[in-house]
């Protein structure tokens, strides 16, 4: 895990008056906030790793929101995207969701509806940054698992006892309990439960080609 | 004055410009006109030389059989001669034979050849051995000319012989001819060996069509030919229907193209409505949607910003510079956005007053208003009745006045759909009252309740599904920047009346 970050919200409104009045809003609830006049600028300068959320408007001269929207997607960023429209049309609220939007709010917003949803956003990206920390982390354990004791990790996840697992790989069930011991140590786990819930998905993966 | 003068010399140079213009825009026309006249013309022509045949040949036919009964005549007599023979003249001075010329006028002598003797022509010897051998009569010194036809018939009989000698001219019978003989243009001629007595001169000319029957007597003595001629010149042809007939379709295509004219501007004009209608109706898309974007933005901002300070004054007392910057801001966008809309009112409201009145005829107006929502009447099984009790000849702005009258008729259509078909009325009158034109239109629909119907002219004031409520609103802006005034009344027993009053033109 790296070390936490303050959450940081991008706030991107061409609108000074606008800006000002959001960001102090969001402010309100301990929130950092990031105030962008101009897409482009937000696009080339923005923290991609902080943790956060981004809020976007549609309309803005001379680039629309969802073209912001789609160059995000198409960049990877993961970020939780929150659109503000002037005037919601089914059409553009139907455009933003297939572009990867997280919510799409109508101007002038609720301060309930847009912290909430922030707040939200927040967690969710949190949540998302934390499993691909682990899963990455858990990569990391597993890559150094010699070649029988990933065979082992195999058959551990599909529920065989040492006794099964040594007939099945032709070991006894003491050298099977050896390298269940090793195993257990490089992957850092103190309980089968809890190698289960981080490994299986990966074993399965091991096993599959 | 002037100004006319210019408009009549302008008209004038139009009329030069439009003479080569107006044959090039004829052109197709004529040529139709030309062909559906020269093809009815042909078939007026055939059809009167066809019926002029009939007659001919009706004509001719019963001339040969007049004539054939009548030459018949004289091989009866002749026969009935022979078999009396010379009677003993018993009682009388002179024998039948003698008598006979005052009973048949075209028997003009009657010989006798007694038995032994001989006749004093040689040629009728000749005539009588033949006979002998035919045992009928034979034809003898037949002489014809055009203006005499003589011959003898003779029937060699025992003892005695007869020959009659026989005018033609009075062989024919007159009384039961079927022609006027003078002035029939049929001329009919009796044949015999390459001679021929005319017995109807006629009117024989070279030009036209010729008609033509020939046809031997039906007597085995006197077998003549009967020729009838008729010449039809093309004089005779029925040029009278066929002008008629001209004319006719000249007058029929005029109007065929009238109509056509009439319904493609009706429709060029229900294009325009509709164009009108379709941008009108982008332009308060547009509208709309610009906007909501002016006014979302500060709009937006207050609400952030009054939120904010709600939430600071709430969380930390201490907040206070924060907060109040917070509603010195809020204040800021509410004035924004009230420029916003002072803008667009700017924008959107235009001087109609400064328009320079037309003289517009009220009828005509509403006639032309009528006409376009033509189809929507049909469609909902409603006659419009239009009632002008003076002519009403007001100052106003034609394109506005066309505009509030179609508005008010739609409305009243629109208030007509909620009643029963059968209930449905559309009353339109025209009057001039007060110096001031006045326009009703009146519908028994379900009418406006009393206390809606002071907000009628408001903006954005509708009862309609889908209405905007601008639309009565708009009208009533359009009147009284044309010096008038739009008003509503409740109709009895039900529905609505709206009165447009316009102030009438001065009198020219």
């Amino acid at each position: 895990m790296s070390a936490p970050q303050s959450p940081l919200i991008h706030l991107i409104d061409d609108d000074e008056a606008v800006r000002a009045g959001l960001a102090l809003l969001i402010g309100t609830v301990g929130l950092r906030v990031q105030a962008w006049a101009d897409p482009q600028a937000f696009m080339r300068d923005f923290d991609r790793q902080g943790i956060g959320a981004i809020v976007l408007d549609v309309r803005m001269p001379g680039i629309s929101g969802l073209t912001v929207l789609d160059q995000l997607l198409a960049q990877g960023v993961d970020q939780p995207v929150i659109m503000l429209t002037g005037h919601g049309t089914v059409e553009l609220c139907r455009r933003a969701f297939k572009s990867g939007a997280t919510e799409f709010l109508e101007k002038p917003v609720d301060d309930e509806v847009l912290l909430e949803a922030l707040q939200n956003a927040v967690r969710q990206h949190v949540r998302s940054r934390e499993r691909h920390q682990a899963n990455q982390q858990a990569r990391a354990h597993y890559a150094q698992l010699s070649e029988r004791e990933r065979e082992v990790l195999g058959l551990i996840v599909e529920g065989l006892t040492n006794k099964e697992i040594g007939r099945a790989l032709g070991l006894s069930p003491r050298t099977v309990e050896s390298h269940r011991a090793n195993l257990f140590a490089k992957l850092q786990v103190e309980s089968l439960a809890h190698l289960i819930r981080h490994y299986a998905a990966l074993a399965a993966e091991a096993d599959a080609p | 004055m002037g100004r006319n003068r210019t408009v009549l010399g302008r008209r004038g140079g139009m009329q030069k410009w439009a003479m080569p213009h107006l044959l090039k825009a004829l052109g197709p026309r004529l040529l139709v006109w030309f062909v559906i006249s020269v093809i009815g013309g042909v078939l007026l022509g055939r059809a009167e030389l066809a019926q002029l045949r009939e007659a001919f040949e009706t004509d001719a036919r019963i001339s040969h059989r007049l004539l054939s009964q009548r030459v018949v005549q004289h091989e009866a007599v002749l026969a009935t001669l022979a078999l009396l023979q010379p009677t003993p003249p018993i009682g009388s001075a002179e024998s039948a034979e003698q008598r006979l010329p005052s009973v048949y006028p075209q028997i003009l002598r009657v010989q006798r050849r007694d038995g032994g003797a001989s006749w004093s022509d040689p040629s009728l010897d000749q005539a009588e051995k033949l006979s002998r051998q035919t045992r009928g009569a034979v034809l003898v010194n037949a002489d014809f000319t055009a203006t005499r036809g003589r011959y003898q018939l003779l029937l060699a009989a025992q003892p005695a012989s007869y020959a009659l000698l026989i005018d033609l001219q009075g062989t024919v019978p007159w009384s039961e001819w079927s022609m006027p003989v003078q002035t029939s243009p049929v001329r009919v001629t009796l044949e015999h060996a390459g001679q021929g007595f005319v017995v109807q001169p006629g009117r024989i000319t070279e030009q036209g069509w010729r008609f033509e029957f020939r046809k031997h007597l039906a007597s085995e003595s006197q077998p003549f030919d009967v020729v009838a001629l008729r010449q039809v010149g093309w004089q005779e042809l029925p040029w009278l229907a066929m002008a008629l007939w001209s004319l006719a379709v000249a007058a029929s295509l005029a109007a065929w193209s009238a109509w056509q004219r009439q319904r493609s501007a009706r429709r060029r004009a229900e294009a325009l409505l509709r164009v009108g209608q379709v941008a009108r109706l982008n332009t308060m898309g547009e509208l709309a949607a610009g906007m909501a974007h002016e006014l979302n933005q500060p709009l937006t901002a207050i609400l952030a910003n009054t939120q904010a300070a709600k939430r600071l004054l709430q969380d930390d007392p201490g907040e206070l510079p924060t907060a109040l910057q917070a509603m010195d801001q809020a204040v800021a966008q509410a004035r924004r956005a009230a420029e916003v809309l002072g803008r667009l009112r700017r924008t959107v409201e235009q001087p109609v007053s400064s328009a320079p009145g037309q003289t517009v005829d009220l009828a005509q107006a509403v006639r032309s208003a009528l006409d376009l929502m033509e189809p929507e009447c049909q469609r909902r099984g409603v006659t419009p009745e239009v009632h002008i009790d003076q002519a009403a000849l007001v100052l106003a702005e034609r394109v506005a006045l066309e505009q509030i009258v179609h508005n008010l008729i739609t409305n009243a259509l629109q208030a007509l759909d909620t009643v029963p078909a059968s209930e449905r009325q559309l009353a339109i009158h025209i009057a001039a009252e007060n110096g001031m034109g006045v326009l009703r239109v009146i519908d028994t629909g379900p009418g406006i309740a009393p206390d809606t119907l002071p907000h009628v002219f408001e903006p954005f004031f509708t009862t309609r599904e889908g209405g905007l409520g601008l639309g009565l609103s708009l009208c009533e802006t359009l009147a009284s920047g044309m010096g008038g005034q739009l008003s509503v009344q409740a109709n009895m027993p039900r529905g609505a009346i709206f009165v447009l009053h316009l102030p009438l033109a001065p009198a020219p």
